[in-house]
């Protein structure tokens, strides 16, 4: 017998021997205990940045990466102070095929993705000098809309019956696509809006939703109403209790030793002999998110996409990115419709004037403040 | 250009920066060196109308002195240029409601303002100025009188539209850029009559600097001025004892005037500065033709004594 026959045999038999030690069903061990459902991540909470190498790619093939880009969206353009490109929307809606929907307020609008610019103060026309932050609403569109039907999140958001809302995909800055990983283009490819470098999800009344490639300007927003600002507050590392929670510290001198900025005591002892819950200890500080609530919206400027908002307490470094929502407080939440579901600019009759102020807020084109006596 | 060179390039302009606060002299001799390529220009305009498309505005130099608060906190984690854009905007239109002279740290100056408290009233201000800082809508200034034997100071905000008017009574300069040693000097030195009339400078004529030095009180100060390397100051050494010079020495840094990267990081870069003024120059330069002209009807139409 030959050396190859030999061989044959001998794998047929193992083959059977597995076959035998293959466990029935009856045998599998099944677990009882509950099954947590695992936590994934939205669809669109994929790989954005591709690796910075270059490929080896020759000059050639990067002007030829960029002339298809120019090809497919156009030249590079600053668009409302944005710098994008030209057709970097081929999906909009005409104004004759979108439906009318009365605004009620239970309703929930969409908020927008914007750029916080930095703060400078205004004056009132009583004289007073208030501080505001510029917000940039930096090339807005509309990526996708998902009924409540579809939309299931795992990780829940905290809002009353989520079952409610639908979602809305809204990304802002559109950028070169080859600087995008193939997945991350891919959950625009539908929208036929072009790659954005910031993506969002706002939950919105199924009456509120809009459809791909809608752009999302200032105009959204009406002068005079109130909007929460979310935004990740700046990263300062692992901090000591005077500045993380403002603690007094002890005093310098007068005998102290080693302990000027320390915490003091953090329990008592005897029967609640231990370190409560919560106690306000060092610990990282920032970088983290948080929303301030009910700011007004004190002037607007349409030419560059640009609000002023109250307060110089907002969230974040200058240059990062916050999303404004219309708030939640219930006295300030607006009483006459907003637009509604956007504030379309092809729709409206008169374009609105480039720059809109409150009526208390004093104009710089305005003559100076002179008090009369009253009366 | 890579980063050194720059770095290079801003202390050369620093240091032109300082000598021409300190000197008299050549602010004048610049305008005449601006007036040459000027007019050179203006017949190479009528020869080649393409030229001339391409043609900047000739920014005068002197406008980074002039108007400081036009250039941005050299800060860059809080630089933007969209709200610079708006915030220049904003000034601009400002300015064409109030005329906001030149004025230096060191001029005398009068402001009218109005207040709600004592509504259907202008109140005016007269005293020196100790302090001029921040940038943009915030810029600021404080004003220093001694009235009724009690030192007073207000700090103005040069875009608060409650300001109706900003006078400068007598345009110069002193030795220091702040002057909050005036507030342990004797107080001679900062009282100024309020209805002190304004010294016409003639035109084009450089802004002098008041030499003056001022003496201090004997101690407690509100700062440590032995510290401050003051120029302006006469009688530091005779309240000082042994025990402060020896701190003051120790606490010298005289190493920091060579720290390029300090110097850098505490300006705008020159390049920028040209942008910016090259976009603000048309409307600033109409404001103050429009100035020049309203006081040439001035003093034609006003007497300046009657009988």
């Amino acid at each position: 017998m030959s050396i190859a026959g030999r061989n044959s045999i001998l794998l047929r038999t193992l083959l059977v021997d597995f076959s035998n030690l293959r466990l029935s069903p009856a045998t599998q061990q099944i677990r009882e205990y509950y099954h947590r459902p695992k936590l994934r991540n939205p669809y669109w909470f994929v790989r954005k940045t591709r690796a910075a190498n270059e490929d080896n790619l020759t000059a050639e093939n990067q002007d030829f990466i960029k002339e298809r880009v120019h090809d497919k969206f156009g030249p590079p353009a600053i668009i409302k102070g944005v710098s994008t490109y030209q057709n970097a929307v081929q999906s909009l809606v005409k104004a004759e095929e979108r439906e009318k929907v009365e605004w009620s307020p239970k309703l929930r609008r969409t908020g927008v993705l914007a750029r916080k610019i930095g703060n400078y103060p205004l004056w009132l026309k009583n004289g007073k000098k208030i501080h505001t932050t510029l917000l940039h609403v930096v090339d807005n569109h509309v990526v996708r809309y998902i009924p409540p039907e579809e939309y299931k999140p795992t990780q829940k958001p905290t809002v009353h019956d989520v079952s409610k809302y639908g979602c809305l995909l809204v990304g802002a800055e559109s950028t070169d696509p080859s600087l995008l990983t193939k997945e991350y283009c891919g959950l625009f490819k539908d929208s036929g809006v072009m790659p954005k470098k910031h993506l969002a999800r706002f939950l919105v009344s199924p009456e509120a939703a809009l459809s791909p490639g809608t752009p999302l300007n200032v105009t959204h927003f009406r002068i005079g109403d109130f909007v929460d600002v979310r935004g990740k507050t700046i990263d300062r590392g692992f901090q000591g209790v005077m500045k993380r929670h403002g603690f007094k510290g002890m005093p310098a001198s007068h005998g102290v030793t080693k302990t000027h900025r320390r915490g003091g005591n953090i329990g008592a002892g005897g029967e609640k002999g231990r370190v409560w819950p919560g106690t306000k200890m060092p610990g990282h500080m920032g970088n983290r998110y948080r929303i301030l609530k009910g700011l007004r919206i004190w002037r607007i400027n349409t030419k560059y996409n640009v609000m002023w908002v109250q307060g110089n307490c907002i969230a974040g470094d200058t240059n990062s990115m916050v999303y404004i929502y219309d708030t939640i407080l219930p006295l300030r939440k607006p009483q006459i419709s907003p637009p509604f579901p956007t504030y379309f600019e092809d729709e409206s009759e008169e374009a609105l004037p480039e720059e809109i102020w409150y009526e208390t807020v004093h104009d710089f084109k305005d003559p100076s403040i002179t008090f009369a006596p009253e009366s | 250009m890579n980063i050194s060179s720059k770095v290079f390039q801003s202390a050369i302009i620093n240091k032109t920066n300082v000598r021409r606060i300190a000197s008299t002299v050549p602010r004048c001799s610049a305008q005449s060196e601006r007036k040459v390529p000027l007019s050179s220009q203006a017949q190479t305009q009528s020869n080649s109308p393409s030229s001339s498309e391409q043609r900047k505005p000739v920014v005068p130099s002197e406008y980074r002195f002039v108007y400081p608060e036009f250039l941005p906190d050299p800060k860059l984690e809080w630089r933007n240029p969209i709200r610079e854009k708006l915030e220049r905007m904003d000034m601009l239109n400002r300015r064409k409601h109030i005329d906001i002279p030149e004025f230096y740290v060191g001029s005398i100056m009068a402001v009218t303002y109005s207040e709600p408290y004592s509504a259907g009233k202008v109140s005016r201000f007269v005293g020196i100025c100790i302090d001029r800082d921040r940038c943009g809508l915030r810029a600021r200034f404080i004003l220093r009188n001694v009235i009724d034997f009690q030192g007073i100071e207000v700090e103005y905000e040069m875009y608060d539209p409650a300001i109706q008017k900003i006078e400068v009574l007598r345009l110069e300069k002193r030795l220091d850029d702040k002057l909050y040693y005036l507030r342990d000097a004797l107080p001679e030195y900062s009282t100024f009559d309020v209805n002190m009339e304004p010294e016409l400078l003639p035109e084009g004529a450089p802004v002098p600097v008041n030499d003056i030095k001022v003496k201090l009180r004997p101690r407690p100060w509100l700062e440590r001025w032995e510290r401050q390397n003051l120029k302006g100051v006469e009688n530091i050494e005779e309240h000082l004892k042994e025990k402060h010079i020896l701190k003051a020495k120790a606490r010298e840094t005289p190493w920091e005037k060579y720290d390029l990267m300090k110097q850098y990081r505490k300006t705008i870069p020159e390049e920028e500065q040209k942008e910016i003024y090259a976009e603000v120059y048309s409307q600033l330069h109409q404001l103050e033709l429009a100035r020049k002209k309203m006081k040439r009807k001035r003093t034609f139409i006003k007497p300046t004594k009657l009988a």
